[in-house]
């Protein structure tokens, strides 16, 4: 795939657009789901999702193909979300929570698994828990604990992604697992 | 550093998967006969397991779409050379 990818960026910084959609029907779902895990809901996060594929755009003639493009392209979702978070006013959440119904609309989109209907309901509360309890990590914790547990990246990817040396990134997911450990701990 | 947040500090690193020969003997031999570092560390795991856990989200429907129609328009060379 890496391949594939590589000869659609090459074919866009030539000024083919149409391989971009390409590329962002790869990436889509894992991008949207960065950003949702970051910023905790979904209407923002199809914002900063959207965005972050048109920076890519406008930028790429920047991306350097000696690198891996998803790990650019990570960075500047992870970097838009951070200063969406860094920008949002304080009465933010209040509004969040009247439009709250589209959180419940994602999970209820989930693929269901063979579980009982009783059990199920349980699960979407758990996940919603979780998500939730993510959230609130402060976010340059919040950051690495999604990448690493969620989008599974190793550390160093993380570090590359991240722009952070590789001891930095291990301080980090050591205080975001513990911060986590106690809020997750009686789950 | 106390015995135990050393210990935390090793279980961390065995986490990342840091941990040498010596390392992981002295945090073996700390949990043995440590309770609350065996029930830290088995917190730890769980929140691990439970962040695995998480449903994978997917970007709504057209969002691609959507996208493709939120670029700037395309350099005109490319539009000949087709």
């Amino acid at each position: 795939m890496d391949q594939i990818i590589r000869e659609k960026i090459r074919e866009v910084k030539k000024g083919d657009q149409a391989a971009f959609s390409d590329v962002v029907e790869f990436y889509q779902h894992k991008i949207y789901q960065h950003c949702y895990r970051m910023l905790g809901n979904a209407h923002e996060a199809e914002d900063m999702a959207q965005e972050a594929f048109i920076r890519a755009y406008i930028n790429i003639d920047s991306f350097d193909d000696g690198r891996k493009f998803s790990t650019w392209l990570y960075r500047i979702a992870t970097n838009l979300t951070i200063d969406r978070i860094r920008k949002r006013k304080p009465d933010y959440f209040l509004d969040a929570e009247i439009k709250g119904t589209e959180g419940l609309d994602m999970y209820s989109q989930l693929a269901s698994t063979d579980i009982s209907p009783s059990d199920k309901v349980e699960g979407i509360e758990l996940q919603r828990y979780i998500h939730q309890e993510i959230s609130e990590l402060p976010p340059k914790y919040r950051s690495i604990i999604i990448l690493r547990y969620i989008e599974e990246f190793s550390l160093q990817e993380i570090s590359e992604i991240l722009d952070i040396p590789l001891g930095t990134v291990k301080t980090r997911i050591h205080r975001g697992r513990e911060a986590l450990r106690k809020r997750l701990r009686h789950v | 550093m106390n015995a135990h947040s050393e210990s935390i500090a090793l279980m961390h690193k065995y986490l990342d998967g840091d941990l040498n020969k010596t390392e992981e003997q002295q945090l073996q031999g700390h949990l043995e006969g440590c309770e609350d570092c065996q029930a830290h560390l088995r917190e730890l795991r769980r929140t691990i397991a439970l962040l695995q856990s998480t449903e994978h989200i997917e970007a709504p429907v057209n969002f691609a779409d959507k996208v493709m129609n939120h670029l700037p328009k395309e350099k005109k060379r490319m539009k000949y050379k087709r």
